[in-house]
């Protein structure tokens, strides 16, 4: 069997099947998804790391949707200007958002890409689920 | 969200190649990346590559634009100058700060997205529909309609919404005439021709808000245009006579508040 893969092969990765994590709406409506570790990643990652995963990322929606000083100020001000200031500035909520993009764009790089996983960011799916998608094991040089 | 450009549709392709290398690779057919306003499934349509939202409909928004346009326009040609020369110069201050406020407000809530949640994708309401179909019976089975879940020990039943293929989250409702599940789904607004939403609330109670106060300010002060011409030695009739007949504007206005 060949044993160089043409770069063509290698871009392409095999959706082998996706997982859902939902919301917990245990604690009410605020934005947290339930750390319980899908029975389908066993083989595939580690239960600790997952979890702690998803801490950090209800952690970081928790710190985004905190009402404070900061965002009450944010809110007074956006109004007395006709909430023109929102074309200038980005709000608390927006900015940590960009956060979390970055904190999932670097677990995949550094966690789950090499475990054949790639976690999508729930903002893209309206803050309902984690979709976790689960690629097809390959390994270079094996026979086909 | 819709302001940010980098918005693409995950492509797993794109897994552990960045898009460029892909791009530039002979082998591979590029794709462009369409962007999400593009290929959107309900019935929005959109301006300024996807800044700007609006219902399929636009709804009688012109004519409430027009309405405001044209009210304020007559209070500032007719009474201001009036006003300015008897009482004080803040009062076409006060009343075009208001009318900014009124139109950007407005401007706002129609052209921001209310809260549309995206709707499920193949794999994950075949996912859903895997769940509930745990009967293994042959015979397809539409999926149930409810769903029970706890909120801080509450039951709360989640609907299913068999266009966007989902279990609504709590509050979320399906708007017919924009075709999308809303978060926290006030109503539909023709007068503003959007749906009113989560993420366009705060601009419509401004909206709202702001809109009361400025005719209010405008009625006021056609009360007190109105008094102080008839003071002047003429009689109440022969006041309105003079000033233009405007005042099916101002009824209508209040109407609408």
């Amino acid at each position: 069997m060949a044993e160089t893969h043409s770069l063509h092969d290698l871009q392409q990765p095999t959706v082998s099947s996706k997982v859902f994590v939902q919301r917990d709406y245990g604690s009410g409506t605020i934005s947290k998804f339930q750390t319980k570790f899908p029975s389908e990643l066993e083989s595939r990652i580690d239960k600790q790391q997952f979890e702690e995963t998803i801490q950090t990322l209800n952690n970081l929606y928790a710190e985004a949707e905190k009402l404070g000083g900061k965002s009450y100020l944010e809110g007074c001000l956006a109004c007395l200007t006709a909430y023109t200031i929102f074309l200038c500035m980005e709000t608390h909520y927006e900015k940590v958002l960009k956060k979390i993009a970055r904190y999932i764009k670097d677990q995949n790089e550094k966690i789950y890409a090499p475990r054949g996983l790639l976690l999508t960011d729930p903002i893209e799916r309206g803050l309902r689920v984690v979709e976790i998608t689960i690629f097809e094991e390959r390994s270079i040089g094996s026979g086909r | 969200m819709m302001k940010n450009c980098e918005y693409q549709q995950i492509d797993p392709r794109a897994l552990s190649v960045s898009p460029l290398s892909a791009q530039s690779h002979a082998e591979k057919t590029v794709q462009r990346c369409r962007r999400k306003w593009e290929v959107f499934p309900g019935k929005n349509r959109f301006f300024c590559d996807g800044r700007i939202i609006l219902a399929s409909q636009s709804g009688v928004l012109p004519l409430t634009l027009g309405l405001i346009v044209v009210t304020c326009g007559l209070f500032f040609a007719f009474d201001c100058p009036f006003l300015v020369k008897h009482l004080t110069v803040f009062i076409p201050v006060i009343g075009g700060t208001l009318f900014v406020f009124v139109v950007f407000s407005l401007l706002r809530t129609s052209f921001t997205d209310p809260g549309i949640l995206p709707r499920a994708t193949p794999d994950e309401a075949a996912d859903i529909e895997k769940q509930i179909d745990t009967s293994g019976s042959s015979t397809y089975r539409p999926p149930p309609r409810t769903k029970e879940i706890l909120i801080n020990q509450q039951v709360v039943k989640l609907k299913y919404c068999f266009t966007c293929k989902m279990f609504r989250p709590p509050r979320t409702s399906h708007c017919s005439l924009c075709d999308n599940c809303v978060e926290r789904f006030d109503h539909h607004c023709p007068w503003v021709g959007n749906c009113v939403g989560k993420r366009n609330y705060r601009f419509f109670y401004s909206f709202i808000i702001s809109l009361s106060f400025l005719t209010s300010f405008i009625f006021g002060c056609v009360i007190t245009h109105i008094t102080l011409r008839s003071q002047e030695g003429k009689s109440l009739v022969q006041s309105i006579q003079e000033s233009p007949a405007r005042y099916p504007y101002y009824t209508s206005i209040h109407i609408i508040c």
